[in-house]
C-alpha cells in the first residue's frame, strides 16, 4: 500500500478546517461583490412583483435571499475546483469488501 | 480454500504533515514608526467610530440607508442610478493602493487595514489585563488558577465591550444611529429594543472583530486576505521596503563587550555573495532544505538528500572581529506580529509594519552601532545600486490614477437632477374612444433627486392632433420623491399607425429638462 500521506509526488491532504475556510471564505467575498453589483441596479421589491407578488417580502429580506443564493452558487463552484484539484491517483484503492 | 485476508485500510490519524498555526505573542515595541502607528490608530478609529454621530442638514451626516436605496454622504445624496460611481470609486481606491504599493510597499498593511488597526486596539487591551510578552507566555502555559481565570475573564470583557462598541457603530452607519442609541435595550428601559436584523448585524460584526482582532489576527493577512498574496506584483527592486541589511549584519552572534560596529572597527561591507550565504545557512536551513525538497518533488524530481544535507551545514564560527553587526538578539522576531525572521529577506507574510526596525534601532542604540541595520529601504540601496523612484510603473499608475479621479469628480459634480423615464402600457397598443379619438395610456416615473421639492412640466411633442390628454400638466414632486404617474395622451381619427412622441419634462425654474423619447400607435 503506498501511504498516500507522505508521498512526496502528491501534497498530503488538507486538514478539515483549512479546506473548509478556503471554499466558504472566497466565495462569502463574491457573493458580498455580486449582491452588491446585483442590488444595486435591481430593486428586490420590483423582482418580487414580477416573480412571486403574493409573498410579501421586504426589501432587507430580499437583500438576504440575495446574497445567500449567490454565496451558494459561488460555494458551490469553489467546492467544485476543490473536487477538481484533488490529486486523482489519490484515492485509487481497492473496492470494498462485500 | 477461499477465505478472504481481511484488509483494512488504516486510517491516517495523528500525524498529520501540517502543523497548526502556533500562536504569536508579539513583544511590546516602542520607537518612531510604533508612534507613527498609533497616531494611525487614533485616527482612523476616532473617524470610524465619530462618523455616524455628525448630522448634516438635519440628518445623519453619513448614512448608507439601503431600505430607501439611497446613500447620504455629507452634502451628496447617492441613488441606485450611481452605482457606476461607486464601483469606479472603488477601482480607484484599488489603483490608489497599487499606486502607493509599487512606490512605498505595504504601507496599508502596516498602518491602515482595518484587520491591523483592530488587532492593535486588541494587543493594548491584552497587554493592559495581562502583562507583557513573556507574562502573557507564562500566563497561557499555567494551569487555570484564581488569576488566570481574572485576567482571562477581565480581557475577554475589555475586548466584548469594544466588540460590541463596534458592532453598533457598524450598524449606525446603516440605520440612524441616534435613534438605534434611543433604542438600546435595556439602557433605556423595557420596550426598548432594535429589530432583528438590527440585533444580527450588531452581534455578527462584534463577533467578527472579536474574533478577528483577538484570535485570527495576522494569520488573516496570512491566509485570507487576496491583497497579501498579489502585492509582490507591483514589487520591483525601487520599492520602499522593510530590509535587513546582511552586508552589515551577518555573520551575526554574540560579540566581546565594547566591539565596534563594522565600519569603526574597519572590517566594512561583506560582499553580496558571502552575505546571502551566511543568511541562507543562518535561516532555519531545516526549512530552505524541506523547501527545495519540496519543489523538486512537486517537479517530479527525485530528491538529493545529500546535496541539500550539505546545503544546511552551518557555516564555522567567525573569528571575533570578523563578525558583524547583528548581536543576534532575536529581538526583531519577538516583535514581529507574523512572527517571521525578517533578516531571511523579504516575505509575503511581512505586513512592513517596522515594528522591527524599532526593535533593532534600539538595540543598536544601546550597542553604540548606527542605526538602520533594519530600515526602510528598497532592495537596490542595500545591493548598493542606486533607487529610481520615477519609473515607467509608478507613471503609469500615477496617470490612469489622476484620470480616473477626474472623471469621479466629473461624473459626481454632473448628475442629473432629474429622472423620468416613460413606459408604455404593455396591454393595450391604442383604445378607441366613445368620441372617435384614439388614446394611448403611458406610466411617467420620475424621481426629484434634489434635496427641494419641486415642480415639473410634462409636455408632449408629437405630429398635430397628438396631445396629453388635459393639456401640460404641472406635477408636484418632494424633495427625492419618486413618482409613479399614469398619461394619457389622445389623437384625432386622423392619425394612423405608429407616430414618433416625445415627452418633455422640465422643472418650472428651470434647474432641470429631461426629454424622452416614445411612440404613439393610431389605429391601421
Amino acid at each position: 500500500m503506498t501511504d498516500v500521506a507522505t508521498s512526496r509526488f502528491a501534497p498530503p491532504p488538507r486538514p478539515l478546517g483549512q479546506l473548509v475556510g478556503a471554499i466558504l471564505w472566497p466565495s462569502f467575498f463574491a457573493a458580498g461583490v455580486a449582491t452588491m453589483v446585483f442590488f444595486a441596479f435591481v430593486d428586490p421589491l420590483l423582482l418580487r412583483d414580477m416573480t412571486f407578488p403574493r409573498l410579501s417580502l421586504t426589501r432587507g429580506l430580499g437583500y438576504t435571499i440575495g446574497f445567500f443564493a449567490f454565496w451558494g452558487a459561488t460555494a458551490g463552484a469553489s467546492t467544485f475546483t476543490w473536487l477538481l484539484l484533488r490529486p486523482p491517483g489519490r484515492f485509487d484503492r481497492a473496492l470494498p469488501p462485500n | 480454500m477461499s477465505r478472504q485476508i481481511p484488509l483494512e485500510v488504516i486510517a491516517d490519524v495523528g500525524h498529520s504533515p501540517y502543523i497548526s498555526e502556533r500562536k504569536v505573542y508579539p513583544r511590546d515595541v516602542s520607537g518612531r514608526l510604533n508612534r507613527l502607528r498609533i497616531a494611525a490608530v487614533v485616527w482612523l478609529l476616532g473617524m470610524y467610530y465619530a462618523i455616524p454621530w455628525l448630522q448634516w442638514d438635519g440628518r445623519q451626516a453619513v448614512l448608507f440607508d439601503l431600505p430607501a436605496r439611497k446613500f447620504y454622504v455629507f452634502g451628496l445624496t447617492f441613488w441606485p442610478q450611481d452605482f457606476p460611481l461607486l464601483a469606479l470609486l472603488l477601482i480607484i481606491a484599488a489603483l490608489a493602493l497599487f499606486f502607493v504599493t509599487a512606490l512605498a510597499g505595504r504601507l496599508w498593511c502596516g498602518y491602515a487595514c482595518p484587520q491591523t488597526v483592530w488587532t492593535e486596539v486588541f494587543l493594548w487591551m491584552e497587554r493592559w489585563t495581562e502583562g507583557d510578552r513573556g507574562r502573557r507566555m507564562k500566563l497561557d502555559a499555567a494551569p487555570w488558577s484564581g488569576e488566570k481565570v481574572l485576567r482571562k475573564g477581565s480581557k475577554h470583557l475589555l475586548w466584548g465591550v469594544f466588540a460590541l462598541w463596534t458592532g453598533f457603530t457598524f450598524v449606525g452607519f446603516f440605520t440612524p444611529i441616534t435613534d438605534l442609541a434611543a433604542r438600546t435595550w435595556p439602557l433605556n428601559g423595557a420596550g426598548a429594543g432594535w429589530g432583528g436584523w438590527e440585533t444580527f448585524w450588531v452581534l455578527f460584526y462584534a463577533l467578527a472583530t472579536w474574533g478577528n482582532a483577538g484570535f485570527l489576527r495576522e494569520q488573516v493577512c496570512k491566509y485570507m486576505c487576496p491583497y497579501a498574496r498579489f502585492q509582490s506584483a507591483m514589487f520591483d527592486r525601487n520599492t520602499l521596503i522593510i530590509a535587513y541589511d546582511p552586508m552589515r549584519g551577518e555573520p551575526r552572534g554574540p560579540r566581546q563587550r565594547g566591539l565596534g560596529s563594522v565600519m569603526q572597527r574597519g572590517r566594512g561591507l561583506l560582499n553580496q555573495v558571502l552575505a546571502y550565504e551566511f543568511v541562507y545557512r543562518a535561516s532555519g536551513h531545516a526549512a530552505a532544505g524541506d523547501a527545495m525538497a519540496l519543489a523538486r518533488a512537486q517537479a517530479g524530481l527525485a530528491t538529493d538528500d545529500a546535496f541539500t544535507a550539505s546545503l544546511t551545514q552551518p557555516l564555522p564560527r567567525p573569528a571575533p572581529d570578523a563578525v558583524g553587526d547583528c548581536i543576534a538578539c532575536t529581538l526583531c522576531v519577538q516583535v514581529c506580529p507574523t512572527g517571521i525572521d525578517i533578516r531571511n529577506g523579504l516575505q509575503y507574510d511581512c505586513i512592513a509594519c517596522g515594528a522591527c526596525i524599532d526593535a533593532c534601532d534600539e538595540v543598536m542604540l544601546n550597542m553604540g552601532y548606527p542605526k538602520g541595520l533594519i530600515r526602510y529601504s528598497t532592495q537596490n540601496a542595500i545591493d548598493g545600486q542606486p533607487t529610481r523612484v520615477l519609473r515607467p510603473r509608478i507613471v503609469i499608475y500615477g496617470l490612469i490614477l489622476l484620470a480616473l479621479v477626474a472623471a469621479w469628480a466629473w461624473g459626481v459634480g454632473g448628475r442629473p437632477a432629474l429622472i423620468v423615464e416613460v413606459l408604455r402600457d404593455r396591454n393595450a397598443l391604442y383604445r378607441t374612444v366613445s368620441d372617435g379619438r384614439t388614446e394611448n395610456d403611458y406610466t411617467l416615473k420620475l424621481v426629484n433627486k434634489t434635496d427641494r421639492a419641486r415642480t415639473y412640466r410634462v409636455e408632449v411633442e408629437a405630429a398635430a392632433g397628438i396631445a396629453l390628454a388635459g393639456g401640460p400638466q404641472l406635477v408636484p414632486a418632494q424633495a427625492q420623491q419618486v413618482l409613479s404617474l399614469p398619461l394619457i395622451v389622445t389623437a384625432p381619427t386622423t392619425i394612423h399607425g405608429r407616430q414618433n412622441l416625445r415627452f418633455r419634462i422640465h422643472a418650472t425654474d428651470g434647474s432641470a429638462t429631461q426629454i424622452v423619447d416614445s411612440s404613439f400607435f393610431g389605429p391601421p
